[in-house]
């Protein structure tokens, strides 16, 4: 009855000039009034309001059941970075596109899990199949043989051959793309290299026996892509359909994208026929909903209420109070493939003598940086003992024997011929400000207490790479990251060459050569004392100082498992299923 | 036609403006663990990066000209796409939040300048204060905090609408008619749901000036002669304070109304940010931080064209609020 007078009302008010001129109590119910060519009326009042409420409220309770049945089969991840492309391999692809993509594509081969105390963390010893069903490698180690799966197939229901393989891995090392510089590392650099032997046989010629080629058809880039679909984007400039397949995916992976917003939101649902998961069946979740939330506090707020069911960037206080109220699953794993540095500039005054370096590890505030950077959330990298001076094993990174002892940083300074100190600038980028900010504080107080006055520069992030890159800053708070962790690939690309990454702009010709020799190096006793010789030339050069290795905290709703750390720090949506 | 000029140096400023800033977006685009130089070379080729400033601006100005305001590195988009997906979602905050602090401020200034010394006058400049002195974003964590942490009642603050309800057809870009349109009643109210927080707290902050202003104007349009004529002659009190006092004194507001739109508009990137709101200015923030040019310029372009848009409204309103000013 009041419905149809609501119509009226609705269709009177369109038709003529109206305005709704004041509201007003009469008696016990409010009722809204409505000047309609100068006659008034009363539109709706608090009655019809309130059964128009209960209406909506019905509806609403009676779609809510339906709703808590897809949200269960639903894992929302929240993040504060964002996707951007599809393809990995696009120069500039954000760490959250890589996450997205390992779950699009299937590559050769994946990392296998392991256990690290009571944590599930990847093992870059066990290399299991994806697309290969199994794969061979040669005496001389010079050729890898994969067998694909025969019941492989694309999201478009076409079947995965050793074309496609091959198509992919040229396109990974001769495109323009982020997978050629990595591919480098496994001594992956030419087409040549890679034969199709039948359409289920696929080989990968060396020219070296690589320890790390087979790890590096794991990693994000090489992944396997529908070559008919892509080659039909293909174009004269872009051969390789770079620009298509951006926003869009071709390859057999565990989801298929339902709709991507670059810089908000993707979605995405299951591929039925995925079967290339450990437990050999399709990925748990029907979809998976990844969301950027910039601000942490409210990423916290959502895990903590149910709405989302993990997320992996909150801060460190956050995660605290989360863990200390015991509601949710925290998962704390050190990332054992990074490394947070106070990082020097070698080749600028006064930091060129070995000296103040030294000084400068000696006078670090370790615990106090430990507990307010990351309220003591990691693998510490100080504070440790040698036996004679010597490092326990070729590992990278491994604790140093540093810890605050102003008295003997006093004495380095003078051995520098720097009694009194200097006065220096001490920069790190705005994106970690949460942690570098307390860090600069109380380095720069103790540093005071020997004399150097520190100056703290706080730079935006593109400064702050522009000017590592340009050698331009003295002395600064970086980490660094490897997917394939080994001793020599850390000293390799972060301590040789004008390049980047090395940011301590150590040109030490002895290391270089050590470090280069134990790349190739078969014999594991002999690759473990590279590693020993390499330890303590860092130790006696002090190019960087090491920190720590900060945890990543996985906070996830108590009803979800299988939650793996991972090589790229992100989470891979296949491990992950509801209790 | 006469604001073209104003637009070009604009152009061309922002241009220079983000060349000059330290930072070099090669460099920060090629952070993949194993970015090498060629890389970056080749990263600074796409864009353009590697030709000389004036050859640069040439092309921008060829570009831009021919509506292309190049591509964005962090989304990966053409910058035109991500301000046309985007815009719509800040202009629907901006205006709803304007709706919110006009249609609160105006009476709270007026009832204000009706009984000036009183507690109202007191209390309205006491809320008032506390909007101001209140930063956008602590009352935006306060709001959700609030509403939906302890209370539930709101959806989750993440951007215009609920992940779990699906869009409308993209007609107009502002939901809250798309909705309508599509007759989804229940997809309008979610997203009115979602939009009510953020306008509430960017409200909060604009209502002061808009109070302020009125009730200033409010009390030298009530001290005039023609309001104490009015009175003298038995006109009703409504007729006297709505028709003849608040309509001599809207003219002010109506400017303050316009430019704290386009200052909302520009500024409201920390709500955009605490309610993962999908607008320009957190996308222009994001840019800036990782210079990434071309996004920059493109949003400093739209604003500018935005500010000679709202200037042009104000001074049609002008018309309409007061016969006597006329637009030549």
């Amino acid at each position: 009855m009041c419905w149809s007078r609501l119509a009226a009302h609705a269709w009177a008010v369109t038709r003529g000039r109206w305005r709704v001129t004041c509201l007003g109590f009469k008696g016990f119910s409010q009722v809204f009034w409505l000047k309609f060519k100068g006659k008034s009326m009363r539109l709706i009042s608090f009655k019809m309001m309130l059964q128009a409420t209960a209406v909506l409220a019905l509806l609403l309770a009676a779609t809510g059941p339906l709703r808590a049945q897809t949200r269960a089969e639903t894992l929302r991840y929240v993040t504060g970075a964002s996707v951007n492309t599809l393809d990995p391999n696009i120069p500039g692809a954000t760490r959250e596109s890589f996450a997205v993509s390992l779950s699009t594509y299937d590559r050769l081969v994946s990392f296998g899990r392991k256990q690290l105390n009571g944590k599930w963390v990847f093992d870059l010893e066990k290399i299991t199949g994806e697309l290969a069903e199994s794969y061979d490698v040669s005496p001389d180690g010079l050729k890898i043989t994969f067998h694909l799966r025969k019941d492989a197939k694309f999201q478009d229901g076409s079947p995965v051959t050793a074309e496609d393989v091959k198509w992919s891995l040229d396109r990974a090392v001769t495109a323009p793309v982020l997978g050629k510089n990595q591919l480098l590392t496994g001594s992956l650099t030419s087409a040549d290299q890679f034969k199709v032997i039948d359409p289920l046989t696929f080989e990968v010629a060396l020219p070296k026996p690589d320890k790390l080629a087979l790890p590096n058809l794991a990693v994000v880039y090489p992944i396997i892509i529908n070559s008919k679909v892509a080659k039909q984007h293909a174009t004269a400039e872009d051969p390789w359909a770079m620009a298509w397949l951006k926003e869009h995916t071709a390859g057999s992976g565990a989801y298929a994208v339902e709709s991507f917003k670059p810089g908000e939101q993707v979605i995405l649902k299951r591929n039925e026929g995925w079967n290339r998961g450990t437990a050999d069946k399709a990925a748990f979740f029907k979809r998976v909903i990844v969301q950027s939330v910039p601000e942490p506090a409210t990423r916290a707020n959502l895990v903590e209420r149910g709405d989302a069911d993990l997320v992996i960037d909150l801060q460190a206080s956050d995660v605290q109070s989360l863990e200390a109220k015991a509601k949710l699953k925290v998962i704390s794993t050190p990332q054992y493939n990074a490394v947070t540095f106070v990082s020097m500039n070698n080749q600028i005054p006064p930091f060129d003598n070995v000296n103040v370096r030294r000084a400068i590890a000696f006078a670090l505030p370790y615990d106090d940086m430990f507990k307010a950077a990351l309220f003591g959330r990691g693998a510490p990298l100080f504070g440790a003992t040698w036996e004679a001076g010597k490092p326990p094993n070729g590992g990278y990174p491994i604790p140093q024997p540093v810890k605050v002892d102003l008295d003997k940083a006093r004495e380095y300074l003078k051995a520098a011929g720097l009694p009194e100190g200097f006065a220096t600038t001490f920069s790190f980028n705005v994106g970690q400000a949460s942690t570098a900010e307390p860090m600069a504080a109380l380095v720069k107080e103790s540093l005071g207490k020997i004399g150097i006055k520190v100056d703290i520069q706080k730079l935006p992030d593109a400064q702050m790479s522009t000017q590592i890159n340009e050698k331009k800053l003295p002395f600064f708070i970086e980490g660094i990251v490897a997917w394939l962790p080994s001793t020599d690939y850390f000293y390799r690309n972060f301590y040789i060459g004008n390049q980047r990454w090395n940011y301590s702009s150590i040109n030490h010709p002895e290391l270089t050569a050590i470090a280069q020799e134990a790349r190739f190096e078969p014999n594991k006793v002999k690759y473990e004392e590279d590693g020993r010789k390499l330890n303590a030339i860092h130790f006696s050069e002090m190019p960087q100082i090491p920190l720590w290795q900060p945890n990543q905290d996985a906070v996830m709703a108590p009803s979800v498992e299988g939650y793996t750390y991972q090589f790229h720090r992100q989470v891979d949506y296949r491990d992950l299923s509801r209790k | 036609m006469s604001s073209l000029p104003a637009l070009f140096g604009v152009l061309v400023f922002t241009f220079l403006l983000m060349r000059v800033l330290p930072g070099d977006p090669a460099v920060f685009f090629a952070s993949g663990p194993n970015a090498g130089k060629e890389e970056v070379e080749l990263i600074r080729k796409q864009l353009g990066l590697n030709k000389s400033i004036p050859e640069q601006l040439t092309l921008y100005l060829y570009d831009v000209g021919r509506g292309n305001l190049g591509r964005s590195m962090m989304t990966g988009q053409l910058v035109t796409k991500d301000l046309r997906e985007r815009l719509p979602a800040s202009l629907e905050l901006t205006f709803t939040a304007l709706l919110i602090a006009l249609v609160s401020a105006v009476p709270l200034g007026v009832i204000a300048a009706l009984k000036p010394g009183s507690i109202i006058d007191h209390s309205v400049r006491l809320f008032c204060a506390l909007g101001v002195c209140v930063p956008t974003f602590v009352s935006g964590l306060l709001l959700i905090y609030v509403f939906y942490y302890l209370l539930g009642l709101a959806p989750d603050p993440t951007g215009r609408i609920d992940v779990f309800t699906s869009m409308p057809p993209s007609r107009t870009g502002f939901l809250m008619i798309d909705f309508l349109i599509a007759g989804d009643i229940d997809g309008w109210w979610a997203a009115f749901k979602q939009l009510i927080l953020p306008a509430l707290s960017m409200a909060l902050f604009v209502i002061a000036p808009l109070a302020r202003i009125t009730r200033a104007s409010m009390l030298v349009s009530l001290g005039s002669d023609f309001v104490r004529t009015a009175r003298s002659v038995g006109l009703s009190w409504r007729h006297v304070v709505v028709t003849y006092a608040l309509r001599n004194a809207i003219l002010p507001v109506i400017t303050i109304a316009g430019i704290v739109f386009s200052t909302m508009l520009g500024a409201n990137v920390l709500v955009e940010k605490v309610f993962s709101w999908p607008g320009v200015a957190s996308y222009a923030l994001d840019a800036l931080l990782s210079s990434d040019y071309a996004p920059v310029q493109g949003f400093v372009l739209l604003m500018a064209s935005l500010f000679v848009l709202v200037n042009l409204a104000v001074d049609v309103c002008y018309g309409i609020a007061d016969p006597r000013v006329t637009i030549e």
